[in-house]
C-alpha cells in the first residue's frame, strides 16, 4: 500500500456514529461524533501545515450519545443530534451550545444545506424537522416539522435536494427549495413548531430489498447511491425520464465467504462521494473500504481490511484526504467496547487514487 | 474399463505457476509475472508497474519520497515487503510446501466430492496422480496381500468349480496375514451370507453402490456396503446401526448384532479421515467390477460356508479390523445421503467445504426489518437517556422495551402517569 495513512490522536472512547471534514477546502478539521457522548474537534494539520496524526482540539459533551454532526455555514459551527432528542448548534470557538428544537424520540441525522441555508434533522419519532439556522439565536422561532411514512434511516442533501430513505424500503426526494420557502413561511407560526405536510418531489421505493443503511448525494446533483445491511449498493438518478432511470443498478459488497462456504454478509454502514471525482467510498461491517466508480460501475480499488466495522467515512472537501471511522461491535450492540479499538483513520489519497477510470 | 480422465492431474495442479502473494495459480509464468506486476508491484501514484517489491519500494522512495510498507493486494500473511519475489521466484521452501500440501489436498478433496457426486469409483479417475495417499492407510505388505487374495478368488471363481473353489478360497484365509488384517476374511465371509438374499433380485441395484463404500480394503465386503444405503437413511442420525439391520436378515446368528454397536460408535470419525483418502486404491476395482465375485460367493454360499458367521461374530466383537470396515462404509453412505448427523456435519464441514461453496448460501451479520443497529444500540442501557421532564419510572421501563420506538413508548408511558 502505498498512500499514506495515519491514525488520529486521542478518539473517541466508544463506537463513532458520524465523523464530518470541514467545508472548507483549505481545512483539514474534522469532526466526529461518539456514543460516548460527545463531539469531537480535530485539525489534523499539525503547526507546519502538514497533515498528519493531527491533534484534539476540543471535545463537546452532550447529555445523551450523539449520533450525528454536521458543519455549519463555516467551519466554526456545527449541528448536532442525539439521543437526548435534541438538535443542537455548537459554535466552536466559545463551546457555546445551543437547542434548535427536541424531537420525540432519538434524532438519527442532521444536515446542513449550505444553498438553502436550511439544518434538517431526521429522527426516529418519524419527522424531519427543518431549521433556519439564525433562527437559532431567535428562542421563539421553531423549526417545521414534516411527518413521515416511516422513521428515517439516513439523509443526505445535494445544492437542491434532500433524500429521506426510510424503513419500510421507503424513499422520499424533497425540493430543498421548497422546503425553504416553507420554512420561511412558517417563521411566525405557532411555538410548538408547525407540521407542514408536504408532498415530497419524488416518492421511490428503495431498489434494494433489504434496510437502507445509509444514502449518498452525487456531487454533481444528478443522483445518489444507497446501501443496505444486506451488503448491497444501488446507485440511481433523480432524474425521472425512463431513459435515467434505467441506468440504475445494484452491485454486491462487503461479503465474505466464512469457512464453512457461507456467505457472511455485512451491512455498508457509510456512504461517502469525492467532491471533485464524483467516484464514493462505501465502508461496510466487514472493515473493509472500497471506493467505487458509480459511472462505469467499476470498483477502483479496496483498502486492507480494518479490524473492526467501519462506521463512517468521509473525504474532505478538497478531495485529497479520506477519513475513515472503525468502530467494533456496531452491529451487534455489543456490551463493551474495549479501549483502543475505535480509531479514525485518514489515509492521503494519491492524485489520481480516487480518480474514475472511466467507461471501457 | 476404460480410463476417462477428467481434469488435470495432481501432477499438473502442482506445476502451475502461482503467485506468492495472493496464492492465486496461473495458466503460465508470464502472465503470472504480468498478474504481480499489476496487483501488487504497481505504483498507486503513476500507475508503474515494477516488477518485484524491492523495485517498487526504490521507486517510491525515489520518485514519491514514500516508503513501501506492505504489499498491495496480498493476503494479510504475505504483504511483507522484505521477501523478494518475482514470478515463482524466492518464495520461501516452507511456503512453498504448504501451498503444495493444500494443492494436494485440496485436489484429493475435488477427488474424493467427485466420487460422491458421480458415484464413479475413486480408483480409476485418480490412480495416476496419488501415490503419496496410500501408505497412509496401509502398508504395502497388507496391499499384496489382499491383493494374492484377489487374484486367488479371481482364479477360483473364473475356475468356477463347484468343489474347487472352497479349498482355495479357505486356503487364502488361512495364510498368515499379520495384523488386523487377519480378521478380515470372516468379516468378507459375512456379506457372503446377507449378498445370496438380495443377489436374486437387485444385483444391479446393488453394483451402483459398491465404489461408495470407499474403503478397497475390504472390497470384498462393499456389497454389505451397498445393501446398506436403503437401509441406512431411517438410522441416519447415528449412521453405525444401519449397516447391520441391513446384513442381519441375512445372517443365521441374530445375536451378534447387537452388542457391537456400542463398541463401535467411537471410532466411525477417525475413520472417515483415514479411510477416505485410500478411496484410490488400485486392488479395488477387480472385486467390484467383476461379477464372479459375486457368482463365487454365491458357490460358496452353496459349498455350505454358511456355519462361518459364527466365527466371523467374535471378530466383529474383538473390536478389531471388522470394525472399520463397517465404518467406513457408512460414513461415506451418510454423506451421499446427505444425513443431517450431528457428527457427520461437523466432520463434513472441515472435510468437504468445496462441496457446500456451491451453494450460495448467505448468512446476515446484522439481520433486522426495522430497526437498525443504531436503534438497536440505543436501547443498551449504558446509552439508555430520558429527556429532562422524564422520571425514573421511565427509566425502570427501558430495558423492557425491546421493541422499535423505544423511546416513544416510554414517552406514552409517562404521559399516562402525569
Amino acid at each position: 500500500m502505498t498512500s499514506h495513512q495515519f491514525t488520529v490522536v486521542s478518539p473517541p472512547t466508544d463506537a463513532i456514529s458520524a465523523l464530518k471534514f470541514s467545508p472548507d477546502p483549505s481545512s483539514a478539521r474534522i469532526v466526529v461524533s461518539s456514543w460516548d457522548k460527545n463531539v469531537y474537534l480535530y485539525d489534523l494539520r499539525d503547526e507546519n501545515g502538514k497533515v498528519g496524526e493531527g491533534k484534539l482540539l476540543q471535545k463537546f459533551e452532550h447529555r445523551a450519545p450523539v449520533l450525528d454532526v454536521c458543519f455549519g455555514e463555516n467551519e466554526n459551527e456545527i449541528y448536532t443530534a442525539g439521543l437526548d432528542w435534541d438538535v443542537r448548534k455548537v459554535d466552536l470557538n466559545t463551546a457555546e451550545q445551543t437547542v434548535l428544537s427536541s424531537h420525540e424520540a432519538g434524532v438519527r441525522h442532521v444536515v446542513y444545506s449550505r444553498e438553502h441555508n436550511l439544518v434538517i434533522s431526521a429522527s426516529w419519532d418519524s419527522t424531519l424537522h427543518i431549521h433556519q439556522p439564525d433562527a437559532g439565536a431567535n428562542p421563539d422561532s421553531q423549526p417545521i416539522i414534516v411527518p413521515l411514512p416511516s422513521k428515517p434511516f439516513s439523509i443526505s442533501a445535494t445544492a437542491t435536494k434532500l433524500i429521506v430513505a426510510m424503513a419500510s424500503r421507503a424513499l422520499h426526494i424533497y425540493d430543498l427549495k421548497a422546503l425553504a420557502l416553507l420554512t420561511a413561511q412558517a417563521e411566525t407560526a405557532a411555538p410548538n413548531g408547525t407540521r407542514v405536510e408536504i408532498e415530497p418531489w419524488q416518492r421511490r421505493e428503495s431498489s434494494l430489498k433489504f434496510m437502507t443503511r445509509a444514502v449518498a448525494c452525487m456531487p454533481d446533483d444528478a443522483g445518489y447511491a444507497s446501501s443496505s445491511i444486506e451488503g448491497r449498493v444501488a446507485v440511481e438518478w433523480f432524474d425521472p425520464s425512463p431513459e435515467s432511470q434505467a441506468r440504475k443498478y445494484a452491485f454486491k459488497c462487503h461479503r465474505q465467504t466464512a469457512e464453512d462456504g457461507v456467505d457472511v454478509v455485512y451491512p455498508v454502514n457509510a456512504l461517502a462521494f469525492h467532491p471533485v471525482f464524483g467516484t464514493f467510498a462505501s465502508g461496510g461491517g466487514d472493515g473493509v473500504v472500497a471506493l467505487w466508480d458509480g459511472l462505469s460501475k467499476r470498483r477502483i480499488r479496496q483498502y486492507q481490511k480494518y479490524q473492526h466495522s467501519v462506521s463512517a467515512v468521509a473525504f474532505s472537501a478538497s478531495g485529497q484526504h479520506l477519513a475513515i471511522a472503525v468502530s467494533p461491535g456496531f452491529e451487534d450492540g455489543h456490551d463493551e467496547v474495549p479501549e483502543g479499538t475505535v480509531k479514525i483513520y485518514v489515509r492521503e489519497l494519491g492524485e489520481t487514487e480516487a480518480k474514475g477510470k472511466g467507461a471501457k | 474399463m476404460g480410463k476417462k480422465r477428467r481434469g488435470p492431474s495432481l501432477e499438473e495442479l502442482l506445476d502451475r505457476p502461482w503467485c506468492y502473494y495472493c496464492e492465486r495459480d496461473f495458466d503460465d509464468l508470464k502472465i503470472l509475472i504480468s498478474h504481480q506486476k499489476a496487483k501488487h508491484f504497481k505504483c498507486d501514484n503513476c500507475n508503474r508497474r515494477l516488477n518485484t517489491a524491492g523495485g517498487l519500494s526504490v521507486h517510491l522512495s525515489q520518485v514519491h519520497k514514500e516508503q513501501l510498507t506492505q504489499v498491495q493486494n496480498a493476503l494479510p500473511n504475505r504483504m511483507g515487503v522484505d521477501v523478494e519475489i518475482f514470478g515463482m521466484e524466492g518464495i520461501p521452501d516452507d511456503v512453498l510446501n504448504a501451498h503444495r500440501q493444500r494443492v494436494a489436498s485440496q485436489f484429493q478433496q475435488a477427488e474424493l466430492d467427485r466420487q460422491h457426486a458421480t458415484g464413479n469409483p475413486p480408483t480409476g479417475a485418480s490412480s495416476g496422480g496419488q501415490p503419496a495417499k496410500k501408505p497412509k492407510l496401509e502398508p504395502v505388505s497388507d496391499l499384496k496381500k489382499r491383493l494374492a487374495e484377489h487374484k486367488a478368488r479371481r482364479a477360483e471363481a473364473l475356475a468356477g468349480g463347484s468343489s474347487g473353489d472352497v479349498t482355495p478360497n479357505s486356503a487364502v484365509q488361512s495364510t498368515p496375514t499379520p495384523g488386523g488384517y487377519a480378521q478380515s476374511p470372516p468379516v468378507a465371509a459375512t456379506p457372503q451370507y446377507s449378498y445370496p438374499q438380495p443377489y436374486g433380485g437387485p444385483p444391479a441395484g446393488v453394483t451402483p453402490h459398491l465404489p461408495q463404500t470407499g474403503s478397497p480394503v475390504y472390497s470384498s465386503y462393499s456389497p454389505v456396503g451397498g445393501q446398506q444405503v436403503p437401509g441406512a437413511s431411517p438410522y441416519t442420525p447415528t449412521g453405525y446401526p444401519s449397516p447391520y439391520p441391513a446384513g442381519l436378515p441375512a445372517q443365521p446368528p441374530v445375536s451378534y448384532g447387537a452388542p457391537p454397536f456400542s463398541q463401535q460408535q467411537p471410532p466411525p470419525s477417525d475413520n472417515r479421515f483415514t479411510g477416505l483418502p485410500a478411496a484410490s486404491n488400485l486392488p479395488q476395482r477387480p472385486a467390484f467390477a467383476v461379477p464372479s465375485v459375486n457368482a463365487h460367493e454365491m458357490q460358496q454360499m452353496h459349498m455350505g460356508h454358511v456355519p462361518s458367521p459364527t466365527p466371523a461374530a467374535p471378530g466383529h466383537s474383538n473390536g478389531s479390523s471388522a470394525q472399520p470396515t463397517e465404518h467406513v462404509s457408512t460414513p461415506v453412505d451418510n454423506q451421499i445421503s446427505g444425513a443431517a448427523n450431528d457428527v457427520a456435519s461437523k466432520t463434513e464441514a472441515t472435510s468437504k467445504p468445496k462441496k457446500e461453496k456451491t451453494k450460495p448460501a448467505i448468512r446476515l451479520v446484522y439481520n433486522e426489518d426495522t430497526l437498525s443497529p443504531e436503534e438497536k444500540m440505543a436501547q443498551l442501557p449504558r446509552y439508555a437517556y430520558v429527556p429532562d421532564r422524564s422520571t425514573q419510572t421511565a427509566l425502570s421501563e427501558l430495558p423492557g422495551n425491546v421493541i422499535v420506538g423505544r423511546i416513544q413508548e416510554s414517552d406514552t408511558v409517562l404521559d399516562t402517569t402525569h
